[in-house]
């Protein structure tokens, strides 16, 4: 079964995430013909207000976002998992997770809107690690400014407290006011240690911003803000359709079809959920899928033209997978009360660890104080330390004001061993494979974590803390980075400085999967710039055309 | 393309994550009706009417032995027997020999008469070791809101009630424009002991 008329527009998108929606949103308003494919469903936020409320198990990210059967996510960050397969050394500290459906992962992200530093993007020539980026920070910087807007981004005045990453304006709201916790933390850090902890900058509004609320505290950012304070792609798709992009839910792409050169990209194919195949030609065409769906819809539209996939003459599409790995432990403080879970989850940030000259030895990292309601937690810990009555009320109290939780973003290097494949074994319902990544742990990550290790130990000694629960082996942090490779030279590299695919000239990257290197900041922010500037070439190559 | 837009797109298939979420809600009213094939007494949960009134639970009905062992394990003379009576079935429902349990924890109760609920768990334990797990039972229902493993009350767990004066429950915040930057209560350092033994703590996987 296929559809009678073949859609087409200008450009057509693949994913309707921050990466997709946004470039949407600026061709549409420049008046370009977009077609957005989303695998997923459309979606509202109450009900997964209404999910999460109904969850018993409340930390559980993915728990109030059921996958559909045929644009399945990872149900957990099990391994085992029953969809993102993950084998090899550190086949657990790769169970990433993400969401597909209409607006993608940002539905529980947590805000946190970093710019990487200059130093990220060269991390070869200045520390003889890794690779350089096809570009540096000042080409980005004009588009991290407009990723800012766009989300609407609170942050700190740099004359105050300077990030590192120069900014040619300020940050479009002010800084979020930190909680007590937060203040108490900071205020030891500053007179106990050399570091700081500085305001993270984050998508939330400290004032009404876009025709969306001010930030009211409801401390449920991962998984689900009950009123929007907080960006998520969602918003980009409303505007981006509100300016006449025409969006296609339950839209599975599976094919990238070329020309006979093979240099053109003529059409894409997407399944519905009956399987009936329907055809979508453009002139450009964008893949914005998410850094794992996005390698393996490139692998899975290989063909006799491209055996090893499309866009992937250099064998790097699925290789040098990255993440910001890391480590994390809870423990309770046995200093004064500091109720943590009041304000937004995210909100502080060690900032020491992002950059130094032993970047040539260890990776970089950065600390969050996760400022995470804990009274769910502390019930459970106090019932089964076997307390009862008027004694587990008072030990609930206790450890809900005195639970603390640290954990850490570490930098990862690319390895082309590390590397995601389509399983051989598993297939969805359209008859797609699942992916599967090996996954082992740089050395320069694991370095890194020692160090942070070490640092935690030392501020769990400040804080008289007892009780730590360390997070066994390495924790996952869902920023999937590396599958699709920016680089100078098209035999090592997927994509180009402009995220164009060296192989396919109308063919584009929007995702983490460009990133060469996956510095230490929350990967979003630089996504959305990345694709900011490739909505910019585009408007320009299809003004001339 | 433009006026492509006011019509719903052509493919809005059914079983969206909402439409699933309802497939759920179809399979618990199942669940309901294999409580009440399990003879327990549901009745408070079914009919509105009678929760209304908030009739205190008869003495000798299994959701009355269920009350007040719950409020001897609480320390506390008033529960709200609407939420006893989902958390009896809930119990129940996981594993039906809780029932016998619950009359056993209740005897023990009759029988000893203990002062505080520390020392009816620290005697039931003695009594029979496997008490215990019912205990834990019981308290999860009642702090946590839950009860085989299903959540059946969010905000009104009493794990929010004792926390009220510093903390909300995370999606219910109401206390005006960063109201986080203010100092929260102070908390002493607790002096009293575990009655039960300690158990394993297993933090369920993300
Ligand atoms: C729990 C959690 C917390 C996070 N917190 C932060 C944070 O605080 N800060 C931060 O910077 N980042 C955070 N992230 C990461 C962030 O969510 C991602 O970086 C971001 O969503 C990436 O945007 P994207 O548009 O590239 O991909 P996505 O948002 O994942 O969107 C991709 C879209 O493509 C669609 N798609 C996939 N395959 C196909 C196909 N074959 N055909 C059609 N469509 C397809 C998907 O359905 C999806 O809608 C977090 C992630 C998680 C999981
Ligand atoms: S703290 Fe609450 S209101 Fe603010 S962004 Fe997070 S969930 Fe939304």
């Amino acid at each position: 079964m296929s559809s009678e008329q073949t859609l087409s527009a200008d450009v057509v998108i693949v994913g309707s995430g921050v990466a997709g929606s946004s470039i949407a949103n600026e061709l549409a308003r420049a008046g370009i013909s977009v077609i957005v494919l989303e695998a997923g469903p459309r979606v509202d936020r109450q009900h997964f207000v209404d999910n999460f409320r109904n969850l018993e198990n409340k930390p559980s990210y993915q728990g109030p976002f059921p996958a559909v059967p045929w644009a399945r996510h990872p149900p957990n960050q099990m391994t085992p998992n029953e969809y993102l397969h993950t084998t090899g050394p550190n086949a657990e500290a790769y169970q990433q997770v993400y969401l597909r459906m209409m607006g993608g992962t940002t539905w529980h992200w947590a805000g946190c809107a970093w710019r990487y530093l200059p130093s990220d993007f060269e991390l070869k020539t200045r520390y003889g690690q890794g690779r350089d980026w096809a570009l540096k920070y000042d080409d980005l910087e004009p588009f991290y400014y407009q990723a800012e807007v766009m989300m609407g981004v609170c942050g700190p005045d740099p004359a105050k407290e300077d990030l590192g990453s120069p900014r040619k304006q300020p940050y479009p709201m002010d800084a979020l006011p930190i909680s007590y916790a937060a203040q108490q933390f900071r205020k030891l850090i500053q007179e106990k240690t050399p570091y700081r902890v500085v305001h993270e900058p984050q998508a939330r509004n400290t004032r009404p911003y876009d025709n969306r609320p001010t930030c009211e505290g409801h401390n449920n950012c991962m998984p689900i803000c009950p009123i929007g304070a907080m960006y998520n792609g969602g918003y980009s798709v409303y505007h981006a359709e509100a300016a006449g992009a025409k969006f296609i839910p339950n839209a599975v792409v599976y094919k990238i079809e070329r020309d006979s050169a093979n240099k053109h990209v003529t059409a894409v194919h997407y399944m519905d959920p009956d399987k009936g195949s329907h055809r979508v030609t453009g002139k450009y065409f964008v893949i914005a899928a998410h850094c794992i769906e996005t390698a393996k819809l490139l692998l899975v539209s290989a063909d006799e033209q491209s055996p090893n996939g499309v866009a992937n003459s250099s064998g790097h599409v699925g290789r040098n997978m990255m993440d910001h790995t890391g480590v994390q432990v809870t423990f309770i403080s046995g200093d004064k009360a500091l109720w943590p879970g009041r304000g937004p989850l995210e909100t502080n940030v060690i900032d020491n660890f992002r950059d130094g000259d032993w970047r040539s030895e260890r990776g970089a990292y950065l600390v969050h104080m996760v400022d995470d309601n804990q009274v769910d937690l502390a019930t459970q810990l106090a019932i089964s330390k076997g307390y009862v009555g008027k004694e587990l009320e008072e030990q609930i109290r206790y450890l809900a004001a005195h639970t603390v939780r640290l954990f850490s973003h570490n930098e990862a290097l690319p390895d082309p061993e590390n590397r995601l494949t389509l399983s051989k074994t598993n297939k969805d319902i359209l008859g797609i494979p699942h992916p599967e990544v090996f996954y082992k742990l740089p050395d320069y990550t694991v370095k890194s974590c020692e160090h942070t290790r070490g640092l935690f130990k030392d501020l769990m000694g400040l804080m008289h803390g007892t009780d730590a629960q360390w997070t066994p082996g390495y924790f996952p942090q869902d920023h999937p980075s590396g599958s699709t490779i920016m680089g100078t030279d098209p035999k090592d590299s997927v994509v180009d400085g402009f995220c164009r695919t060296h192989d396919h000239e109308n063919l584009f990257i929007a995702s983490s999967s460009v990133f060469s290197t996956v510095g230490t900041g929350n990967i979003t922010l630089t996504v959305a710039a990345l694709a900011l500037r490739v909505a910019d070439t585009l408007k320009k190559e299809l003004a001339h055309a | 393309m433009r006026q492509d837009r006011t019509g719903r797109p052509p493919a809005e298939w059914c079983a969206t994550p909402n439409a699933m979420r309802l497939n759920r809600l179809v399979r618990m009213s199942r669940r309901d009706v294999l409580l009440g094939g399990l003879g327990l007494s549901v009745a408070g949960l079914l009919s509105p009417a009678q929760a209304d009134t908030q009739a205190p639970a008869e003495k000798d009905s299994e959701v009355g032995r269920f009350m007040a062992v719950s409020q001897r394990l609480t320390d506390r003379d008033v529960l709200d027997s609407r939420i006893g009576t989902a958390l009896y079935a809930g119990i129940v429902h996981a594993n039906p020999n809780r029932a016998a349990k619950v009359q056993a924890l209740h005897t023990l109760l009759e029988d000893s008469k203990p002062a505080t609920a520390a020392d009816f768990a620290r005697a039931a334990e003695h009594a029979d070791p496997a008490l215990k797990d019912v205990i834990h039972e019981i308290l999860t229902g009642w702090y946590r809101g839950v009860a085989d493993n299903k959540v059946v009350v969010y905000r009104s767990a009493l794990m929010f009630d004792i926390t009220k004066d510093a903390i909300y429950p995370k999606t219910y915040a109401a206390g005006g424009p960063f109201y986080w930057t203010s100092k929260p209560p102070e908390v002493d350092r607790p002096t009293g002991s575990p009655a039960l033994s300690p158990s394993p703590f297993v933090i369920e996987p993300t």
